[in-house]
């Protein structure tokens, strides 16, 4: 599981709606792919992202310093998308669980797949 | 109804995906070229979701947008992941994502997996829900009016023979598909860890024997080149290809075997191995109106069509099939490893559709419902397997049969229009047996 997906996870416990997001990620192995940098790509995906959500994530991990916002002129800063790139792409967790904020419910990460499967009661009108 | 509706869907759909998984391969994932086309057509950095993806073939169409997969069956997942697609396993009806994320959604072979309309209204409203306004999604799914299978009924089992899909991903040598060597999928992540090195002598129910099966012959993909490229479909000939089974359902008959199959206890007709005939003269169990057969044939109220063993088949022969059906049902109704082996006659009972290939995407995620289904394994290799072969021991059922809803021409229209206002319908049409639709998000929706 890549960071730029913990971004978009949410958890959808009956009756928790946005407050379960984001999932409290906890990673007991990780592992690094380089990943073929696409400046256009991640500058177009920056706006997507939910900040305090990936600096949360990336703290976790103890990634390298993100920063707490996009720079200005972010688009053409290479350095800046480099980063980016790297934090949103080509880290990924492949065991650990994400925890619903609200609800306290852990969904497991097995071998880099997240399960957000809930059970038959947890789904239940 | 939900309850009993979520009962069927996980026999006959999640089930047999879950025990099928092992034997998808990239062979029998064909990329249908208007889903690429959709997907090529995204905006660069674009998010991207594809509910129901199965193994996969969708997600790295193009490289200049962010694919998500996802599946209700982990297998499936697993197999999509090992070809370095970003998956998760979840369900289409419950999407673990925020509103408004994604700017384009593909459901390729997914919501006719959903046994009730509510439930697939539902599954298009969760994807309607995390699609940005503006957004499109693009629906397939298996059409009722098919050019070589005819449907008696909208709500159906159709069995997949295992015995169609011949080698192991590592032997996969598919003249003409020249795409490398297959990945093999990562045994451990299913349940099979034989499926691969030990399908051939394994006596376990789901293995596949694959001494029956033609030479060269892979079911998914002989169905998926319908358009022409194979010539093993048209090797075999017509008479070859009209091995068909199917079950139809209605509300009192899916109760019935809702009801015997959770205690397995008693001796119903799914623990002895032999469809039940339930002659009923009911409509689609969830679409309210009559039906009617269009058919002609004497036996309106048989519901089970199965192909005598002699000689090919007429379809539709109730009296003389139910005896056979009766009678070469060995019962072999087994839950092994999770998956739910029903017997079947002979592989003759396969449903045959070289033109309606639906998208390998097993949903191993309860996301979907077994999203995509390979259909290209429904492809009859009945036809290859001799009369002669109908040892008891060869008539142990290769059959899972998944649960389908098949719509009719403007159903799924209709559907969006009547009950999901979010979207608005850009185009639609028939595509290799699916009816299929785009639209898109209404921008400004509370």
């Amino acid at each position: 599981m890549r960071l730029l997906t913990h971004n978009l996870l949410s958890s959808h416990v009956r009756g928790v709606g946005p407050r379960g997001f984001p999932l409290r990620l906890q990673a007991t192995e990780v592992r690094i792919n380089p990943v073929e940098f696409n400046p256009d790509f991640i500058a177009r995906m920056i706006p997507k992202v939910e900040w305090a959500a990936l600096l949360e994530a990336a703290d976790t991990l103890h990634l390298i310093e993100v920063p707490k916002e996009p720079i200005q002129g972010y688009e053409r800063n290479e350095e800046f998308l480099r980063k980016m790139h790297h934090v949103l792409l080509e880290v990924e967790v492949l065991e650990g669980t994400l925890q619903c904020p609200e609800s306290g419910r852990l969904f497991p990460i097995s071998r880099g797949i997240p399960n957000m499967l809930l059970s038959d009661e947890e789904t239940e009108t | 109804m939900d309850h009993a509706a979520a009962q069927l869907e996980k026999q006959h759909v999640h089930d047999v995906y879950e025990s099928t998984a092992p034997y998808f391969s990239d062979l029998q994932s064909k990329a249908w070229p208007r889903v690429r086309q959709f997907l090529q057509e995204q905006k660069p950095g674009s998010l991207i979701a594809d509910i129901g993806c199965g193994t996969g073939k969708y997600l790295r169409v193009n490289s200049q947008v962010y694919t998500m997969g996802c599946d209700y069956c982990a297998p499936l997942v697993e197999i999509a992941r090992s070809r370095g697609c970003e998956v998760m396993v979840c369900d289409n009806l419950n999407l673990p994502f925020r509103d408004q994320r994604f700017d384009a959604i593909i459901s390729i072979g997914v919501i006719h997996h959903f046994s009730t309309k509510q439930r697939r209204i539902r599954a298009i409203k969760e994807m309607a829900r995390i699609l940005v306004p503006g957004g499109q999604l693009m629906i397939y799914v298996w059409a009722m009016e098919q050019k070589n299978r005819h449907f008696e009924k909208q709500d159906v089992l159709v069995p997949w023979n295992k015995a169609l899909c011949p080698q192991p991903l590592s032997e996969a040598g598919q003249p003409g598909r020249g795409r490398g060597p297959p990945q093999h999928p990562p045994c451990s992540a299913c349940r099979c860890s034989d499926c691969f090195e030990g399908r051939r002598g394994s006596k376990r129910s789901h293995s596949v024997d694959c001494d029956t099966v033609l030479a060269g012959a892979c079911c998914a993909s002989t169905a998926e080149e319908g358009e022409g490229e194979n010539g093993f479909y048209s090797t075999l000939g017509k008479s070859f290809r009209s091995w068909f089974s199917s079950r139809s359902l209605d509300e009192s008959t899916l109760r019935k075997q809702v009801e015997k199959v959770r205690p397995l206890k008693n001796t119903g007709s799914w623990a002895n191995g032999t469809i039940s005939i339930q002659p009923s003269r009911h409509s689609s169990f969830d679409l309210g109106h009559p039906e009617t057969s269009s058919t002609g044939e004497q036996n309106a109220d048989e519901e089970v069509f199965v192909e005598p063993s002699q000689g090919p088949l007429e379809w539709l022969r109730a009296p003389t099939t139910r005896k056979q059906l009766n009678g070469d049902h060995p019962g072999v109704m087994r839950r092994n490893g999770g998956g739910n082996f029903l017997g079947g006659t002979n592989a003759k009972e396969n449903c045959v559709d070289e033109d309606n290939v639906e998208e390998g995407t097993a949903p191993g995620s309860k996301l979907w419902r077994r999203v995509s289904a390979a259909d290209s394994t429904d492809s009859n290799p009945g036809d290859a397997i001799p009369v002669e072969e109908q040892q008891p021991d060869a008539l142990d059922s290769r059959a899972f049969m998944r649960y389908y809803h098949v719509f009719r021409e403007g159903e799924l229209c209709g559907l969006l229009k009547e009950s999901v206002s979010e979207l608005h319908i850009l185009s639609s049409g028939n595509d290799h047996g699916n009816w299929c639709v785009i639209a898109e998000k209404r921008e400004s929706c509370d």
